[in-house]
């Protein structure tokens, strides 16, 4: 039997992050309250399991995703994930350079002035196989090997679906700053 | 130049990321040092990146750490039990 007080002082500090996670991932907080209680509940049952110096973290996170995928994605109705297309480099600081004319600096500012509420809109926004990389490695702070463990996919493909879902990611905060009027040359 | 902008480009992710071998790593920073336009972009990437860490984070309600600690009270009841 794993030891409570040593679980939980270890694995109850990441507690709001997870929450966070799982917030991003199914977007609904009553359901992301049922995915970490259900992953608090089997990382207890397999603590024992869970060898000592190694990255609690990145293993809870692992928990946390599977929970959400064995619970959530059969009941999924939407259909097959459409690709993304491809995009531009750079797509968001080209736009915001293009609508600024010759002012500098303004790519920045537009991004102190987006809303929180955007920015994770845009983020829930993506696909669920671009999201996961994206929150990991950007809200996070994962590394791509940790991402690649945790999402069960070689770290190339963790590569190519982060680079995929940033370049998504900033097609929609564009969409969402030219909604705001943001996106004009400054007064 | 313009080869060097697509080459700094193309590992822009990794470099942000801190995920690119010492040698590529050099080259890249090698090039910021001499391209104002690429440091304009490499600069704004790095701060959208730290926005996304900045409101990343939701508080949960009270609640659910005490329900966490009460699930895990129960079970490890029930786990001596059996």
């Amino acid at each position: 039997m794993a030891d409570q007080a040593n679980f939980e002082r270890d694995a109850m500090q990441y507690a709001q992050q997870l929450y966070s996670a799982a917030l991003r991932m199914t977007r609904n907080p009553a359901d992301a309250e049922d995915v970490v209680q259900e992953t608090y509940l089997k990382a207890f049952r397999a603590y024992d399991t869970f060898k000592e110096g190694t990255n609690l973290k990145a293993w809870l996170y692992r928990i946390l995703t599977n929970t959400y995928i064995n619970r959530y994605r059969k009941q999924q109705r939407r259909p097959a994930e459409v690709e993304l297309g491809e995009l531009q480099d750079l797509y968001l600081f080209k736009r915001l350079g293009e609508a600024s004319g010759a002012e500098r600096s303004t790519e920045e500012s537009v991004l102190e002035s987006m809303v929180d509420t955007d920015i994770k809109a845009a983020l829930e926004s993506l696909p669920e196989r671009f999201r996961m990389p994206v929150l990991l490695a950007d809200v996070e702070g994962f590394s791509y090997k940790e991402i690649a463990e945790i999402l069960d996919v070689p770290i190339g493909t963790v590569m190519s679906r982060l680079h995929r879902g940033r370049k998504a990611l900033q097609k929609k905060l564009w969409s969402l700053a030219e909604q705001r009027g943001l996106t004009g040359p400054s007064q | 130049m313009k080869a060097e902008c697509d080459h700094a480009v193309e590992y822009l992710y990794q470099y942000i990321d801190e995920e690119l071998t010492w040698s590529r790593r050099l080259r890249v920073r090698w090039h910021l040092r001499r391209c104002g336009p690429c440091v304009d972009a490499f600069d704004f990437e790095a701060r959208l990146k730290e926005r996304m860490k900045e409101c990343g984070r939701d508080e949960p309600p009270q609640e659910l750490f005490d329900r966490i600690r009460a699930l895990i009270e129960q079970e490890a009841a029930g786990g001596q039990e059996n």
